[in-house]
């Protein structure tokens, strides 16, 4: 055995665990109706043998397909909005100023606090009595009372607006690293041949930073997609199922409903359909 | 095309000054080079004809236009950077007509042109990252040609090339200034560049414009001992001494035929100008000898701290701390003061 | 000077919208029990009478008539959630530092990058339905190790990520060099390298520290009484009489939160390079 087979074993069988082993054990439970108050061990599920029942009723689950679209749109909506802030406050923050460490420092905080505490954070903030609502009072003639996390369209937005709180920072750190490494003097020539700030953008920034932005994108749009910690502590997917997004879904189908087997079923289905979402993007990557 | 005149041009940095007082008028079509060590304003004072720093006081004209306020975009000034800048992201033909395009010109013809003239054609459709260097200095000094700028600046662009390479492109980029007859302003540290290309050299140090002229005023009759010290190579001679009776004496030197009053002084001449002889002013023990091939330098120990270079011969041969006599006449020599090191009159008869 | 304006307003108003929540959670971990509630105009931005009850609470030494005693303080959580953080950044230090320098040096392991990669990918809901399986069948779950062991895994890409492009940025002479005077590559590995790398170690660890310290699914997941971590024992601070113990919880989630921002201050040189898995060094 080389030393370099010896150094990267360890690393080879933890992956090898929770890869291969899940994959097979997943495979075997989800061509059963086995779960976990049926009352028999799990080697033993082929005693509920069920063939591709679990996998034939994906197509039928409303609650699947409706949480997959909110997951979607949070999607849609955060990932977007935290590139233009941070995109915007990055180019803030490509000239020196007085105060910049300090406001560099104070403006990344958010990604550092821990989720679940910024979902409790938020939970409070969001309180019919709370903060956000008494300064919306400032602006309005009457006290606002509006129940944010019990209104299902506004439960979403203060999700939302917890996920922007959170990652815009992300953003804004990726970006800012980018922009900085956009070469000087080529700014500096574009701006003697006439090109003016929008131009300059367009044609040295932008394209200069293609990679990055990319890489910036697609790190959260995979976080976004398994958005959970925040929001369960904020709504626990309600009211009813309206902040239902696919990884709260999986929670309480495996916590509440205990339905394993057709857990099993759906896991598969979405490691496969990542997989080949995986594999697209970086084939369109790669050109 | 156009002059530039600098009028009383001051940049401080906070409390340092980087640019002390300058003033001077580059006329119509000059290729002016601004010369001297790291650190002398030279950049700085090319920094603000381009517009990419204000100065602190003072104005800049082009002509008759006053653009001490003028943005740096709207000065019609072509810049090539040290490092030349290229957008390497972009073909040489999106380089080159980059200009135009954020202006919303259409290049037309003028691209083609343009390529035509600096032996770009076949090129044009290539991505620019990955040229040689002479292109992309040909690309750089396109990009902005293609402009028409009334000026043009060149921020060391030599410097980044190795030494082999660099007199191709000396030549290159005087060609290049014959064909368009722009006001050109070159800044460099390398006397060499200077002394070819420049129709006068501006010679700066610590912020200090020391002396402006034509290549040969500044070689022949030097203003000051830095300048004496940064033109020529190797640099001119310099012997701190004392005249007495208008001759000139130092440990091993005797030099009778000066006007100037008696007091300490500094001499300077320039070692291609002595001459090894059977007897003269100079008499002293050899300390090295090096041979440069086309000739020989000899380096003289002159008391205990003073050196003089003089240079002989290819097949001159001297044992090291034998006697040397060398020629070295009144006139040949320059006569500065001993505390400002400023030229002193009298010093040629 | 009206651009400097405008940007300064700019960078003000992202300030307020950054430090507002976190301001507020700190307020209110230093509110008495009256003011937790207060709202409309009663509503206090800040404490009016200041007070450490809410700490004292959580730690069992002290309470409020209103609510009864915690039968359970906050110090084991916090021991957990210590301990399986940083077992956790062990296990993934340890396996994704020598994997990378395997890699790095002997091209070993070439499926790793990739598979990582991968791993980060998946929800890891899509995989905890086997893990809590074998975890019950092994007696690990509600345990400070099987939650370690989990974190060792879940955050093995990132320690090896990051310690990958450390290596692959480190100059090799001074290794070549230990080799020459007679060095097996293993000691050259331990001896000379690993000394180097102390710094880029230290902030590889921290990262995944962080990490770890932030998790609240697998815990929610895995741990059910007596090893939950801070984030999951939150959610039992309620009472029946009372509801959200909201000061509780602040107070609680300052301290959660404290750890991470402190360790984030000092490793900021290096988070872009960590987040983006080492494609972006700033």
């Amino acid at each position: 055995m080389t030393l370099g087979f010896r150094l990267t074993l360890p690393a080879q069988v933890l992956v090898l665990f929770i890869s291969l082993f899940p994959l097979l054990m997943q495979l075997y439970i989800s061509l059963t109706d086995w779960s976990p108050l049926a009352g028999t061990p799990w080697p033993r599920a082929w005693e509920f043998w069920n063939t591709f029942a679990n996998y034939t009723d994906i197509p039928g689950d409303t609650r699947l397909w409706a949480a997959l679209g909110r997951t979607a749109l949070v999607m849609a909506v955060c990932v977007p909005v935290e590139f233009l802030l941070g995109l915007g406050l990055g180019l803030l923050f490509v000239d020196d100023f007085p105060g910049k460490r300090l406001a560099y420092s104070l403006l990344i905080m958010p990604m550092m606090v821990v989720p679940a505490v910024a979902g409790y954070m938020f939970f409070m903030l969001f309180q019919s009595g709370g903060p956000v609502n008494d300064i919306l009072s400032w602006f309005s003639p009457t006290p606002v009372t509006i129940a944010w996390l019990s209104d299902p369209t506004l439960a979403l937005v203060a999700v939302m607006a917890a996920d922007i709180w959170q990652w815009t920072p992300l953003m804004f750190l990726i970006l800012l690293a980018g922009l900085v490494g956009v070469p000087q003097d080529q700014l500096r020539a574009a701006t003697l041949l006439g090109a003016s700030p929008w131009q300059r953008f367009r044609t040295i920034v932008l394209p200069r930073m293609k990679v990055i932005i990319t890489i910036a994108l697609a790190i959260r749009a995979i976080e976004a997609f398994k958005i959970f910690d925040t929001l369960f502590i904020m709504t626990g997917g309600g009211p009813g199922v309206a902040t239902e997004t696919i990884s709260v879904y999986f929670y309480k189908i495996t916590t509440q409903d205990l339905v394993w087997g057709y857990v099993a079923a759906l896991a598969l289905f979405i490691l496969v359909a990542l997989s080949i979402a995986a594999v697209w993007a970086m084939k369109r990557m790669a050109k | 095309m156009s002059a530039i005149h600098l009028k009383s041009l001051v940049k401080r940095f906070g409390p340092f000054t980087a640019l002390k007082t300058m003033d001077m008028e580059i006329a119509d079509g000059e290729f002016m080079a601004l010369l001297g060590p790291s650190g002398c304003g030279k950049s700085t004072t090319m920094n603000m004809i381009a517009g990419m720093e204000a100065p602190t006081e003072g104005r800049i004209l082009f002509g008759d236009r006053d653009v001490t306020q003028v943005p740096m975009g709207q000065r019609g000034v072509g810049f090539v950077f040290q490092n030349y800048a290229i957008f390497t992201h972009m073909s040489v033909r999106q380089n080159l007509d980059y200009g135009l395009r954020m202006k919303g010109v259409d290049p037309g013809p003028k691209t083609a042109a343009m390529a035509e003239l600096l032996g770009l054609t076949d090129l044009l459709d290539r991505p620019s990252a990955g040229l040689s260097v002479n292109i992309l200095q040909r690309l750089a000094i396109g990009r902005s040609a293609i402009m028409e700028p009334a000026i043009f600046l060149l921020d060391e662009p030599l410097s980044n090339v190795d030494a082999a390479f660099r007199a191709v492109m000396r030549t290159e980029l005087k060609a290049l200034q014959r064909q368009f007859r722009q006001t050109m302003v070159y800044v460099t540290h390398d006397q060499l560049e200077a002394m070819t290309m420049a129709d006068r050299i501006a010679v700066m140090d610590h912020g200090v414009l020391q002396q402006v002229g034509t290549p040969l005023e500044i070689y022949d009759r030097p203003a000051n001992t830095f300048v004496a010290s940064f033109i020529g190579s190797p640099a001119m001679n310099l012997i701190p001494g004392e005249i007495r009776g208008g001759a000139f004496t130092a440990p091993g030197v005797e030099i009778p035929g000066f006007a100037a009053a008696d007091g300490p002084v500094t001499l300077g001449f320039r070692a291609e100008d002595a001459q090894v002889a059977a007897s003269g002013e100079i008499q002293a023990p050899v300390y090295s000898m090096e041979l440069l091939g086309d000739s020989s330098m000899a380096t003289l120990q002159l008391g205990s701290k003073s050196f003089a270079a003089i240079k002989a011969a290819k097949d001159f041969k001297v044992e090291i701390g034998e006697n040397l006599a060398v020629r070295a006449p009144a006139r040949i020599c320059h006569l500065f003061d001993a505390q400002t090191g400023q030229r002193l009159s009298g010093a040629k008869p | 000077m009206t651009r400097a304006l405008l940007r300064t307003l700019a960078i003000l108003a992202a300030l307020a919208f950054t430090l507002v929540p976190i301001l507020w959670m700190i307020s209110m971990a230093f509110k008495p029990f009256a003011e937790w509630q207060a709202s409309g105009a009663d509503l206090t931005w800040w404490p009016k009478a200041p007070t450490l009850d809410n700490f004292r609470y959580l730690f069992g030494l002290g309470t409020n008539e209103l609510i009864s005693m915690l039968d359970r303080t906050a110090m084991k959580p916090i021991l957990s959630s210590l301990l399986s953080a940083s077992v956790g950044t062990l296990i993934a230090m340890t396996c994704g530092t020598a994997a990378a320098y395997g890699l790095s040096r002997f091209g070993s392991g070439q499926n790793l990058p990739l598979a990582l990669i991968q791993l980060r990918l998946f929800p890891p809901m899509a995989v905890m339905i086997p893990v809590m399986m074998m975890w019950a069948f092994l007696g690990l779950m509600d345990t400070w190790f099987g939650l370690a062991l989990v974190y060792g895994i879940v955050t093995l890409p990132f320690a090896f990520w990051l310690m990958k492009t450390f290596f692959d940025d480190m100059p090799r002479e001074i290794e070549e060099a230990a080799l020459v005077e007679g060095c097996t590559r293993w000691r050259v590995f331990t001896r000379v390298t690993l000394p180097m790398m102390a710094a880029p170690l230290a902030a590889a660890a921290l990262f995944v520290f962080i990490l770890n310290w932030s998790d609240y699914l697998i815990a929610l997941l895995l741990t059910t009484r007596e090893w939950v971590t801070i984030p999951v024992y939150m959610a039992s601070l309620s009472s029946s009489m009372t509801g959200q113990l909201y000061g509780a919880k602040a107070a609680l989630g300052l301290i959660a939160a404290v750890p991470p921002v402190v360790l984030g201050v000092l490793i900021q040189k290096h988070l872009v390079r960590g987040l983006t898995f080492g494609a972006l060094k700033q």
